[in-house]
């Protein structure tokens, strides 16, 4: 219940679906949160839980397209709690639904997709990197996608965006070899979240895994070097059950 | 103290953006190397900057995170007004007040009156005795978070555009807290430094804090008045500056804060607090061997410091030369290091 003790952790998009689960996964943990997310009262909703699990957490609201609000957020972490030692980028936009073929994809909301998907995760793990190469170690998450290596109709410009982030994951990894920072992308699969049902509404929950399930691969992968870049959560899990 | 006869900076030398923007890396802006043995002077690119270098020696970083200390108010008039907190200590602010555009003249405040500042309410205190053209501001309520949503970067008169604030962040840049960029290093990038972390040339982090650089007054500014700014050192730096073959100090802010945290001994320890020590050829370095920082006009408290590390003739020389050669001057110019 300690892998995270005194660690300082940035989760973005943590209002709901995964990356509330992940910020209270981190929370139970031992670790610091500062989370943030566009819509306030859905935030202060997690920050409440997060304290109920006995964690020191910053809320900040905050859209990730602005490049202030990335200081800001960036900033108060650092103020807040002096040093960040895990960031996961999660926040994360699926574009219009129902999912339309990029042959009808609306321009602006492709470009929307990418800023929140690539430019912001790029943005903020820079601001964040340049502080954990000073303290000489620590660990960014992003949050990819099956998506990101399969075509699937629909997926366009979220699809774009993952494999992008995937891209962006790899070129970095190599870029902090031997650092003591490390970075990853991870495909959290398929979860119940509201994404999920927007984007597949015929699919059956029953299928589908709990973030609160998918969460433990991000605490494991923050707490233990692995030598994969980009991994499936369900490795991780799987790795865990047979301990 | 030593004056530059008819020294003038032509216009054109000031440099008006970051390297970056002016379409360059930021390390590939250019290095005067001074050696003070020698007496030598040596032009080169600041990426180069390795080669003066030894295992073993230390550079010691600024790790400060630049805000956007330009802040909006309104006066109960109506009027608008610029807030420049210089110092900070929770709600309570010393902040320089101007007219919200060039060139930002410094506007009389009242004490007792009311302003409306960055989403709260702040009543001015009254002058500060010893500089006063700070004025002791009470903020209704705290919160750094007021700032960065309404503040601006502080821009001089050679910085004729808006320049977004992540522009003047050093790529160390840690602890939010300085009201004007660290500048000295805003030249290195990562690949610098894990480049030289490789040949053996360690780096370590202290945090200062800076104040406002100009207080938009000439004949003030020319008073070199000094006041006190937040500085730490951890005990993990000072250890570094124990075990280092040469130390020296990326800009001058480090000078400060580690020449206040050296004990009587010679040796620097943790501290944390504020600084008003004075570093002028009358209170030599003990601690600092070598000095990276630009170029500034010899007006500024700056080129006192400088003297402190170079005799008044090399001094004299290396400014000569920078005019020579074309440097660029201020925080998003050329630079120096002093060996």
């Amino acid at each position: 219940m300690s892998a995270l003790r005194g660690r300082v952790a940035l989760v973005t998009g943590a209002s709901r679906g995964l990356g509330r689960a992940v910020a209270l996964a981190f929370a139970r943990e031992g670790a610091l949160l500062a989370i943030c997310a566009r819509g306030a009262a859905a935030l202060e909703a997690v920050a409440a839980e997060v304290r109920a699990a006995g964690a020191a957490v910053l809320a900040i609201q905050a859209d990730v397209r602005n490049s202030r609000d990335i200081e800001r957020v960036v900033a108060l972490t650092l103020e807040g709690f002096q040093r960040i030692d895990i960031l996961v980028n999660n926040a994360s936009e699926l574009g219009p639904t129902p999912l339309p073929y990029l042959v009808d994809y609306p321009p602006d909301a492709f470009d929307d997709v990418l800023q929140v998907n690539v430019v912001a995760p790029f943005r903020l793990s820079q601001a964040v990197i340049r502080s954990m190469l000073t303290q000489r170690e620590g660990v960014v998450i992003n949050v990819s996608s099956d998506a990101a290596v399969t075509g699937y109709p629909g997926w366009g410009a979220y699809s774009v965006s993952k494999a992008a982030l995937d891209g962006l994951t790899r070129t970095w990894a190599e870029e902090l070899e031997g650092t003591g920072v490390r970075i990853h992308a991870v495909d959290p699969g398929d979860m119940d979240t509201a994404m999920h049902r927007a984007a597949e509404p015929e699919a059956d929950p029953i299928d589908l895994a709990r973030p609160e399930e998918v969460a433990e691969a991000f605490v494991r992968l923050a707490s233990e070097p692995h030598p994969a870049t980009r991994l499936e959560a369900r490795s991780l899990l799987e790795v865990r059950s047979r301990a | 103290m030593l004056k530059l006869a008819g020294w003038k900076l032509p216009p054109e030398l000031r440099a008006s953006q970051p390297a970056e923007l002016r379409g360059m890396r930021r390390d590939h802006v250019r290095l005067m190397v001074i050696d003070r043995t020698s007496g030598s002077i040596t032009h080169t690119r600041f990426d180069q900057v390795g080669d003066f270098l030894d295992a073993g020696d230390l550079l010691v970083v600024n790790s400060s995170r630049t805000l956007p200390a330009a802040i909006p108010a309104r006066r109960q008039d109506g009027s608008p007004v610029q807030l420049r907190p210089s110092v900070r200590r929770g709600q309570h602010w010393d902040a320089l007040a101007v007219q919200p555009n060039p060139p930002h003249a410094n506007v009389p405040l009242a004490a007792g009156e009311r302003l409306a500042v960055a989403g709260t309410q702040a009543t001015v205190e009254g002058r500060r005795a010893d500089i006063p053209l700070l004025w002791r501001i009470r903020l209704d309520e705290d919160g750094l978070d007021r700032l960065l949503l309404a503040g601006e970067p502080i821009r001089y008169s050679y910085v004729p555009g808006p320049i977004p604030l992540e522009y003047y962040q050093t790529v160390y840049a840690t602890h939010p807290g300085s009201a004007e960029a660290p500048s000295a290093g805003l030249a290195f990038s990562w690949e610098v430094l894990l480049g030289l972390h490789e040949r053996g040339i360690e780096t370590a982090d202290i945090v200062l804090h800076t104040g406002l650089s100009s207080f938009q007054d000439d004949a003030f500014d020319a008073e070199h008045h000094m006041y006190e700014e937040w500085f730490e050192v951890s005990t993990l730096a000072a250890a570094a500056v124990g075990r280092a073959h040469r130390v020296i100090a990326v800009g001058t802010t480090v000078v400060r804060a580690l020449e206040t945290a050296v004990d009587r001994h010679g040796h620097v320890r943790a501290l944390a607090g504020w600084t008003d020590l004075k570093i002028s050829p009358a209170h030599r370095p003990r601690v600092v061997d070598a000095l990276i920082t630009g170029f500034h006009e010899p007006q500024a408290s700056h080129f006192e410091l400088l003297q402190a590390f170079v005799d008044g003739d090399l001094l004299r020389r290396a400014y000569a030369g920078a005019i020579e050669r074309r440097y660029l001057w201020h925080e998003f110019g050329d630079t120096m290091l002093i060996l």
